[in-house]
């Protein structure tokens, strides 16, 4: 089949429809992992855009009403993204500014001005980077995905979309339709910290925090990491030690210069021991594993200090 | 393969057959002959091939042609007035040796176009976080900067004065 | 002369609007009727023999004119030991190696046809580290020289050396003495416009090549030694400069890639068009130099240095470019910087199977600066004396002969050293947030008065006068973005008396700009404005000569038309003409008469004579005067020629001697920064850059390039490495290969510049292009070392690199 942009279709049931005739057609979103991936061989590259699905886009407040909804968005209301959402419109939103400062954070760490004006927040999830900047503030913010096909519409936790690097659980004639998030607590604070080489670069790591603040302990305590395993890390066992919390259970000082310093015999310590063994960091062109452990741990501390700090 | 493209560009309606795997810049460049647009990486990195669609940058090196269709692309060559005058913000990096080699400048042009349509008034910080995704290697950026914010002054007082803005005035 | 009124003033770029609304022409940009798009195929192994090369499936593609291979084409010698070929026969000695091309009629159809070529090779055992190199028994690279002459070793046949006094009795002498390894990568000059060319034969087999060159001249010398190797003797190139879209260096040698263009070119009998895109450029286009610099340097209990001595070690990579001549650019510093009475300097360059390196920006400086000036802090540690104490008492001075027999003419280190003191707060203060602050400088020195490397280091000129009063300006250089164009516009504007719009400097050729050696080693200025000067003076002289006889008649006839109620002359640059002095009818014209070529003047486009009338019709504008001239019988033109050869001596690079050039530019940096002990983060707030450059011509320009060269320092510093792993590029994009970007440049700079009025130079000015970057690493260096109390002696100090010299025990 010859590539380049095939069709441009309106309607998610055109989508389906032609992607049944042509499964060989690849979906391109905004296009800029794309783009790069297939710089020289678009010719070769059959392509299906999603650009005019207007029920892609968009962000609204929203009571989820899918199968396992229940279970997956307990909370009820939620703030329904779709896929097709660029960055640069998820970043103008007053509801993310105000609610969701982590995933704020994350989204206006993504690529250049130009990059963000066109990536969507489906294409950063569906392209399944380890470094994706998106994943770890939905990941603690408990997301859903919402994946759509032919047949219907299913609702999956985002931990579960993620299946390794550039894999995702999408089937073959699925595709990702809106993330699911569900509104913030009165009290919940997250942080988002993150290291490139320079400012515009792909992530070396990332640590995402979402907790509620409760009577000045940790509860309700996410975490997520990016860059430091195959697929970005929800950090169950780490959350787990720190549940509950006090900023005197942490052992977390302020040193004279004015940082912040887990104490040795803290459990905001042998937390950071075991969100470095929680991680499975590689050796790569960017970062050694040494030091992105390195990283997590001081993102760790940093973050629980941000919280009690806030 | 080929596909009909209609789409405004400088203010123009552009009616064009093009490959369907063209991306917009081979189509400025080699479709249409505007070479102002430059490819630097062809990767999205470097900004040298920025251009306004509908008001807002993007990389002509990773939008395809047709995703143009039925939008207003605006091109470094449609910043230029009547009679070849330039925009405020090419009058400004010329003022202020914002361009060197020249190669980034299109692009930089383009981006510093974005921010302004923006922000009328914007502070370095965000001319700065602005500039991220255009490189240069020439200038050290800081008369670039500089061009920023003189042509932000220039559009204000032009703008003060009555004057309906530029051609590039509406992205 | 007249006074300068331009010089020194911020003018625009004449290029500039060209520039910013996308008309400019780069390579990427030119088309020729008929073109065909080159592609060039290259090897897959790092050392391997070719055994075939089958491109039957590739000819066969439609669409592709020509595919050619070394098996095919006549062989065509490249760079300066003429080890390298155009296209490889034998064997491949790296990843980057051109063994096939390919002409078509589109990029995309001779991409796919490379892809069509099968090569059948032999894999060799290959070396990729210049001490494994160097041992008996280690794979050749070359069995034979660029003479056919067998190879002993993997040694590059190049000498540079110097050894001046007796080493061991200095170090015996010195009270401290401080040694250190460091290591300095290959970094990508990384221009935004990536390399290219056009290549095209007319129909009497002349060449012309559009080219990214900034030696249009040397590379006619090379392709017409070219044409000879293709049975072409007697047949020319034309080399024609586009806008170049940056060249820090790489346009400094010819490549294979543009021989490549010429045999494909001569094969099609098309105009074949070669452009490398990114990735291309970042794999197959010669990066800096990188080297391993042993030093020690010691000095007496005042702190005056007593020795220095620097071993290099250069990873030469497959071919000699000029990577390989580096050690003769290190030589200036490290004989040179600050007084030392001992120098002891060697340098060993080896082949390996890794890519091999030509010039950028400094060239050789950076690379031992970045030792010296940080070996100078850890020895100002070692014998406790302040580090700008060590720095003055060591301090270069006007008049000064150095070991290497730089004769040193004006000199403003001192007054950089103080501005660097004075800018920054040396004392020790905590960061903020429990990150560390540092503050450390470096300083440097760098040729000023252009560098002899070529038996002519010359540059020749023209300037046309034409009828309307214009300066037609023919230079050989080249304008890169640096503002060449502009700073000989304010000179000649200044010098020869008219408004810099008229001075109009055109597109570099070789057909029609008399020979020059280059633009490079900070010349380009120096060297245009003082042949410029040279040319002028001729043409005044000529202009006043004929004004003697012309100069009346013409005042006659603007008084007379003035009468009749004509406007009065009209200044150039479209001022209001002026209406102060209305003439009288008796106005006195003998004023004019009789008088000698030297009682006439000319300022701003207006001819007069210095003692007369100060009244519009006295003042007769030059092109009035330039057509008197031409529309007479026996008329004339006015075209004048200089040709300028610097002061300098070609250096005996075996001796290491030699005052390699007319001045020598000084210059410190001093930098304030934070790091993060923690994550190895480094936040840069402010810099101060102090230079001695003699004079300032262009302000906008200098800025610029001090500007521009600091954040390329800043990038060497901190950020920029090609990375490779048995020679490949890992890292062949500005995803994995980082430039700073115009938030890490957030910083604020505090620009100073020292005028020392250089006797050489023209208006007193010296080169300033490379030295922005030349300080930059080492002085950051310093200011980490301040702060972390540990040496940084690898380049770029990343985070990761920053952590692991806190914690040396860290894996």
């Amino acid at each position: 089949m010859e590539g380049g942009l095939r069709h441009r279709p309106k309607t998610l049931d055109e989508v389906f429809r032609l992607r049944e005739r042509e499964p060989e057609c690849r979906l391109l979103a905004g296009g800029t992992d794309l783009c790069v991936q297939h710089r020289g061989r678009l010719g070769e590259t059959p392509l299906l855009s999603l650009r005019r699905v207007a029920e892609l886009r968009g962000v609204a407040r929203s009571r989820p009403d899918l199968p396992g909804a229940a279970d997956l968005l307990p909370g009820g209301e939620c703030l329904r993204i779709g896929a097709g959402t660029t960055l640069s419109a998820l970043l103008n939103e007053t509801e993310i500014e105000r609610g969701f400062p982590a995933l704020r954070a994350a989204l206006s760490a993504i690529g250049s001005r130009q990059i963000r004006n066109v990536a969507t927040i489906g294409g950063n999830l569906c392209n399944a980077s380890p470094a994706a900047d998106g994943a770890p503030p939905l990941l603690v913010l408990d997301a859903a995905v919402e994946i759509a096909s032919r047949e219907g519409r299913r609702l999956l936790p985002l931990e579960e979309f993620f299946r390794g690097p550039g894999r995702t659980s999408l089937g073959a004639e699925e595709i990702l339709a809106a993330v699911w998030v569900p509104l913030p607590f009165e009290d919940e604070v997250s942080v988002f910290l993150r290291k490139g080489r320079v400012k515009m670069d792909i992530a070396i790591a990332s640590l995402a925090l979402r907790c509620r603040r409760g009577a000045g302990t940790l509860s309700g305590l996410r975490l997520a990491a990016g860059a430091v395993g195959p697929t970005p890390l929800r950090l169950r066992r780490t959350e787990a030690l720190l549940e509950g919390a006090s900023l005197k259970d942490c052992g977390l000082v302020r040193e004279p210069g004015g940082r912040p310093r887990a104490r040795e015999d803290g459990l905001l310590a042998r937390a950071m021991d075991e969100a470095s063994k929680e991680i499975a960091p590689i050796d790569d062109l960017r970062a050694s594993a040494w030091y992105r452990r390195r990283l997590v741990r001081v993102f760790l501390e940093r973050a629980v200090a941000e919280v009690f700090a806030q | 393969m080929k596909a009909r493209l209609r789409f405004r560009l400088n203010g123009k309606v552009v009616e064009t057959e093009v490959e369907t795997h063209w991306r917009l810049l081979d189509l400025l460049r080699d479709g249409l002959g505007l070479t102002g647009t430059k490819e630097g990486c062809g990767a999205g990195e470097c900004g040298a091939c920025t251009v306004l669609c509908d008001g807002e940058a993007v990389n002509a090196c990773l939008m395809l042609a047709l995703e143009a269709e039925d939008r207003e692309i605006r091109t470094v060559e449609g910043l230029v007035g009547p009679g070849g005058r330039l925009s405020a913000v090419q009058r400004a990096f010329v003022e202020e040796g914002g361009a060197q080699c020249g190669f980034c400048s299109p692009g930089m042009v383009m981006s510093a176009q974005a921010l302004l349509l923006e922000d009328p008034d914007p502070s370095e910080e965000r001319i700065r976080e602005a500039l991220t995704g255009n490189l240069c290697r020439c200038t050290g950026y800081k008369q670039i900067v500089a061009a920023i914010r003189r042509a932000a002054s220039l559009r204000r007082s032009e703008a003060g004065e009555g004057e309906r803005g530029e051609a590039g005035g509406e992205g | 002369m007249t006074g300068t009124r331009f010089v020194g003033t911020k003018f625009p770029r004449p290029e500039a609007p060209d520039k910013v609304s996308g008309r400019a022409l780069y390579i990427h940009d030119v088309v020729r009727p008929g073109m065909l798009h080159g592609a060039i195929k290259h090897s897959a192994h790092a050392h391997a023999r070719i055994l075939r090369i089958d491109t039957s499936r590739a000819e066969a593609l439609p669409g592709v004119e020509a595919v050619i291979t070394g098996f095919d084409t006549p062989e065509l010698r490249v760079g300066f030991l003429r080890e390298n070929r155009a296209l490889k026969r034998d064997k491949v000695r790296n990843q980057r190696d051109e063994i096939a091309a390919v002409a078509a009629r589109d990029p995309e159809t001779a991409r796919r046809a490379l892809e069509l070529i099968e090569v059948e090779y032999e894999v060799l055992p290959a070396v990729f580290d210049p001490v494994e190199a160097m041992r008996e028994g280690a794979p050749r690279i070359h069995e034979v020289d660029g003479r056919g002459r067998p190879t002993r070793d993997n040694r590059v046949p190049m000498e540079c050396r110097h050894h001046s006094g007796d080493l061991e009795a200095a170090k015996e002498r010195s009270a401290f003495r401080v040694a250190g390894d460091y290591e300095v990568p290959w970094i990508q000059q990384s221009c935004m416009g990536t390399a290219g060319c056009i290549a095209e034969f007319d129909a009497n087999g002349d060449l012309t090549v559009w080219a990214k060159t900034q030696i249009p001249f040397l590379a006619q010398r090379d392709f017409n030694r070219a044409l000879e190797e293709m049975g072409l003797e007697g047949r020319n190139t034309r080399v024609i400069v586009t806008t170049l879209g940056g060249g820090f260096g790489t346009g400094l040698d010819t490549h294979c890639y543009e021989y490549i263009a010429i045999l494909l070119a001569h094969r099609t009998g098309r105009p074949v068009k070669v452009l490398m895109d990114r990735e291309e450029e970042f794999r197959y286009l010669s990066p800096r130099q990188s080297a391993r610099v042993h030093i020690e340097q010691g000095c007496d209990e005042e702190g005056r240095l007593t020795y220095r001595e620097v071993r290099v070690l250069q990873d030469n990579g497959a071919y000699a470019s000029w990577g390989a001549t580096f050690p003769t650019v290190m030589l200036l510093p490290v004989t040179s910087l600050y007084k030392v009475p001992v120098v002891h300097f060697d340098a060993e360059i080896v082949y390996t199977n890794n890519t091999y390196a030509q010039a950028m920006r400094g060239y050789g400086n950076p690379e031992v600066t970045m030792a010296i000036e940080s070996n100078l802090d850890e020895l100002a540690l070692a014998a406790g004396i302040d580090r700008l104490e060590i720095r003055r008492i060591n301090c270069n001075e006007p008049g000064e002969v150095t070991p290497m027999g730089a004769r040193v003419g004006s000199c403003g280190l001192r007054a950089c050293i103080e501005a660097c003191a004075e800018k920054l707060d040396w004392r020790a203060k905590p960061g903020r947030n429990g990150r560390l602050r540092g503050v450390g400088m470096a300083s440097m020195l760098h040729v000023g008065g252009s560098g002899r490397i070529y038996r002519s280091d010359a540059s020749g000129i023209i300037l046309k006068l034409d009828d309307f009063g214009n300066v037609n300006v023919f230079y050989g250089g080249v304008e890169m973005g640096q503002g060449l164009h502009s700073t000989i516009r304010l000179a000649i504007a200044d010098s020869l008396g008219v408004l810099p719009e008229k001075v109009r400097v055109n597109p570099t050729d070789t057909a029609t700009c008399p020979w020059d050696v280059g633009t490079h080693a900070s010349r380009g200025a120096f060297m245009a404005c003082n042949a410029a000067l040279e040319a002028v003076r001729k043409l005044r002289a000529r202009l006043f000569a004929y004004c003697v006889d012309l100069f009346p008649r013409e005042v006659e006839r603007a008084l007379r038309k003035q009468r009749a109620g004509g406007p009065p002359p009209r200044p150039e640059g479209g001022a209001a003409p002026d209406r102060s002095s209305p003439p009288s009818a008796e106005a006195d014209l003998s004023f004019a008469q009789g008088r000698a070529p030297g009682d006439f003047e000319l300022e701003k486009g207006l001819v007069f004579v210095k003692d007369g009338p100060d009244a519009p019709w006295a003042k007769i504008p030059l092109d009035r005067i330039l057509r008197a001239i031409h529309f007479r019988e026996g008329g004339d033109m006015l075209t004048e020629t200089a040709f300028y050869d610097p002061p300098s001596e070609l250096p005996d690079w075996r001796e290491g001697r030699g005052n390699m050039s007319a001045a020598y530019t000084y210059g410190a940096q001093a930098v304030e920064l934070e790091v993060d002990p923690e994550t190895g983060e480094v936040e840069i707030l402010r810099f101060v850059s102090a230079m001695d450059i003699g004079k300032v011509l262009n302000p906008q320009a200098l800025d610029g390039q001090v500007l521009g060269g600091l954040a390329q320092g800043l990038g060497y510093a901190l950020y920029e490495e090609v990375k490779t792993e048995e020679g490949a590029i890992l890292n062949p994009n500005f995803t994995d290969y980082k430039l700073p970007t115009a938030h890490e440049m957030a910083f604020p700079v505090d620009l100073v510049y020292v005028e020392t009025d250089e006797p050489t130079g023209p208006f007193g000015a010296k080169g300033a292009g490379e030295p922005g970057l030349v300080p930059t690493a080492p002085a950051i260096a310093n200011a980490l070392r301040d702060a972390l109390g540990v040496s940084l002696r690898t380049l770029p100090m990343t985070p990761e690199r920053i952590l692991r010299a806190l914690d040396p025990s860290a894996s």
